[in-house]
C-alpha cells in the first residue's frame, strides 16, 4: 500500500508487490502505479527502469493494434517497437488535453502500421481478415460490458450498422484505406464508398457524443 | 455550422479527413478551411474521437517473448549517444527548445552520466570486460534493463516517495500534483491546471519550478510552458529530494502561481 501521510486521512492506494523494482543503484522505485502521464514524463528523462515499465504497461495494446492492421507478427513487432521508440522521442510534446497516453500510443501504432502495410503490399487487407476483425470488434461479451460500458455501447452500435457501412468504416478507420480503395475492394462507385464511410461515422459519432442514447441510433 | 459552401463540402469529407484517408489535395484544402472555421474544427474533432475509439476496440495482442526487453534495449541504445555527447544546458531548459524536443532533457543526460559513473565502480568490482566492447553508457543502461526485467519482486519493501497537491497562491482547492522520487536517478513530475477558483486569469507562459527547503530557501529545478493554465512537466533532479519540504511554481515575473507541501509517502508492500 502507499500511504500519503496525514493529508490522506489514512487513505491508502493499493500497491502490488510487482510494482516495486530494483534499480541500478540498488534502490527501489515504486513506479508501477504511477499515472500514465507521470510515467511518460519519467520515460523522457531516460530512466531505463521506467522504459521497461512503460513498455510493460502498454505493450499488449500496441501489439494488438499493430497486429490487427498488419496481420503479420514480425511486421507487427517492428511496428510496436517503432511505436515505443517514437513515444520515447516525442514524450515531451505529448499533450494530455488531446487524449490519454493510451490513445496517443495507439494512434502512433496505428499510423505506423498503416504506413508499413502501404509500403509493403498493394492490398491493405484480405477480405477474410476484415470479416474476422469485424466479428471481434462487434463482440460484446458481458465481461467487456461490465468493464467498459462506453466501449460496449460502441461495439453494439458498430454491430447495428448496415454490414456494408461497417465494412467501409473498418476499411477506412482500421486499415487506412481511401474511399477509392474501399470502392475497388467492394466493387462499388467511389461516391457510394464515401457515402458509406460518412454515414457510418455519423452514427458512431452520435454514440460517442451521447453514449447513453446509443441504443437509439438508427 | 454556417452555410458557407466550403463548410458543406467539409461535411462531406470530414469523416475521411478524421480517419486520415483523404487524398493529399483534398486534405490540404480541408485543413486550410479548418484553420478559419471553428465549427468545422469541432466537427472534425468529434469525428477524430470516433476514429480513436474505433481503434480502441481492437483486441489486445500477446507480445512475443522478450519483446519488452528488446524495446527497452533499443531505447537504451538511443539514449547512449546522447549521454556520450555530454551536452551542457541550463537545467530544465533543454527540452523546451523545439529543436531538441525529440531528445531527453539535459538534466536527464546528466543523470545518465551519473548513473554511468556509479555503474563503472560496480563494473570494476566484478571485472566484467564486455563494457569496453559494447560502449559503456549503453551497457550501463542495458544492464539496468536486465535487472528490472529479471529481478523478482521483493516480498516486503518500503520506498519513500514525496507527493503533494498544488494549491493556488491565493488559496483554494488542489489544482495539480507533484510526484518526486528521491531514488537514483531522482526525478519529479508536476501537473497543473490553474483554472479553478483561487486562480487569476488562466496563465499562459513559462513557469519556473522551485523546490523549497524547510528554512525557506529554494532551488530552481527548471522551466516548463503552461498554456491556458494547463501544464505538465517531468525532469531528472540532481539533488537529494528528501531535503525539500515544498514545491513552488512561479511565473516569469516571479509571481507565485501555486505551491505544494511535499509529504513523504511510504510504499508498503504487504507480504503475500
Amino acid at each position: 500500500m502507499i500511504f500519503r501521510g496525514e493529508r490522506s486521512g489514512g487513505r491508502a492506494i493499493p500497491w502490488r508487490p510487482s510494482d516495486v523494482y530494483r534499480g541500478v543503484s540498488g534502490s527501489r522505485f515504486p513506479v508501477g502505479r504511477l499515472p500514465d502521464e507521470a510515467l511518460l514524463s519519467g520515460l523522457a528523462t531516460g530512466d531505463p527502469e521506467l522504459a521497461v515499465i512503460f513498455v510493460r504497461r502498454f505493450q499488449h495494446r500496441v501489439i494488438g493494434v499493430a497486429m490487427a492492421v498488419t496481420r503479420d507478427p514480425q511486421l507487427a513487432e517492428d511496428v510496436a517497437q517503432q511505436t515505443f521508440e517514437r513515444a520515447w522521442r516525442h514524450a515531451q510534446i505529448y499533450d494530455p488535453r488531446r487524449g490519454s497516453v493510451m490513445t496517443w500510443l495507439t494512434t502512433i501504432a496505428h499510423n505506423l502500421a498503416v504506413d508499413a502495410v502501404r509500403a509493403r503490399r498493394t492490398e491493405p487487407m484480405a477480405p477474410e481478415d476484415l470479416e474476422e476483425l469485424l466479428g471481434v470488434v462487434t463482440e460484446t461479451p458481458e465481461r467487456w460490458a461490465l468493464a467498459d460500458e462506453a466501449s460496449a455501447q460502441l461495439r453494439a452500435a458498430l454491430a447495428r450498422l448496415p454490414r456494408e457501412q461497417a465494412r467501409a468504416l473498418m476499411m477506412a478507420g482500421v486499415y487506412g484505406m481511401t474511399a477509392r480503395q474501399v470502392a475497388d475492394a467492394e466493387r462499388i462507385p467511389v461516391g457510394t464508398a464515401k457515402t458509406r464511410i460518412r454515414a457510418a461515422m455519423a452514427k458512431m459519432r452520435a454514440v460517442v457524443a451521447s453514449p447513453k442514447r446509443g441504443d437509439h441510433v438508427q | 455550422m454556417s452555410s458557407d459552401p466550403t463548410c458543406d463540402k467539409l461535411r462531406e469529407i470530414g469523416a475521411e479527413l478524421a480517419l486520415g484517408v483523404l487524398p493529399g489535395r483534398e486534405r490540404a484544402e480541408a485543413v486550410a478551411h479548418l484553420d478559419r472555421c471553428a465549427d468545422c474544427r469541432e466537427h472534425v474533432r468529434q469525428l477524430t474521437l470516433v476514429g480513436d475509439r474505433l481503434i480502441g476496440l481492437l483486441p489486445d495482442g500477446e507480445p512475443p517473448p522478450g519483446f519488452e526487453n528488446r524495446v527497452a534495449r533499443s531505447l537504451a541504445r538511443q539514449a547512449a549517444p546522447a549521454t556520450g555527447r555530454g551536452r551542457s544546458r541550463a537545467p530544465g531548459r533543454a527540452h523546451r527548445d523545439p529543436r531538441d524536443r525529440d531528445r531527453a532533457p539535459g538534466r536527464a543526460h546528466q543523470g545518465l552520466r551519473d548513473r554511468a559513473r556509479r555503474a563503472r565502480l560496480r563494473l570494476a568490482a566484478v571485472a566484467t570486460a564486455a563494457v569496453v566492447a559494447v560502449g559503456f553508457a549503453g551497457w550501463a543502461i542495458g544492464t539496468a534493463v536486465e535487472e528490472v526485467t529479471a529481478a523478482p519482486p521483493p516480498a516486503v519493501e518500503t520506498e519513500p516517495v514525496l507527493v503533494g497537491d498544488m494549491v493556488p497562491a491565493g488559496g483554494g482547492g488542489a489544482v495539480g500534483e507533484v510526484y518526486a522520487h528521491p531514488g537514483s536517478p531522482a526525478w519529479m513530475f508536476v501537473s497543473v491546471a490553474l483554472t479553478g477558483p483561487g486562480t487569476a486569469i488562466p496563465y499562459t507562459g513559462t513557469v519556473t519550478c522551485l523546490l523549497e527547503r524547510g528554512d525557506g530557501t529554494t532551488v530552481r529545478v527548471g522551466d516548463f510552458p503552461v498554456r491556458d493554465g494547463h501544464g505538465r512537466w517531468g525532469a531528472g533532479v540532481d539533488a537529494d529530494l528528501t531535503r525539500f519540504s515544498g514545491a513552488r511554481l512561479t511565473s516569469s515575473d516571479g509571481t507565485v502561481l501555486a505551491t505544494a507541501r511535499l509529504k513523504q509517502a511510504q510504499v508498503l508492500t504487504p507480504e503475500e
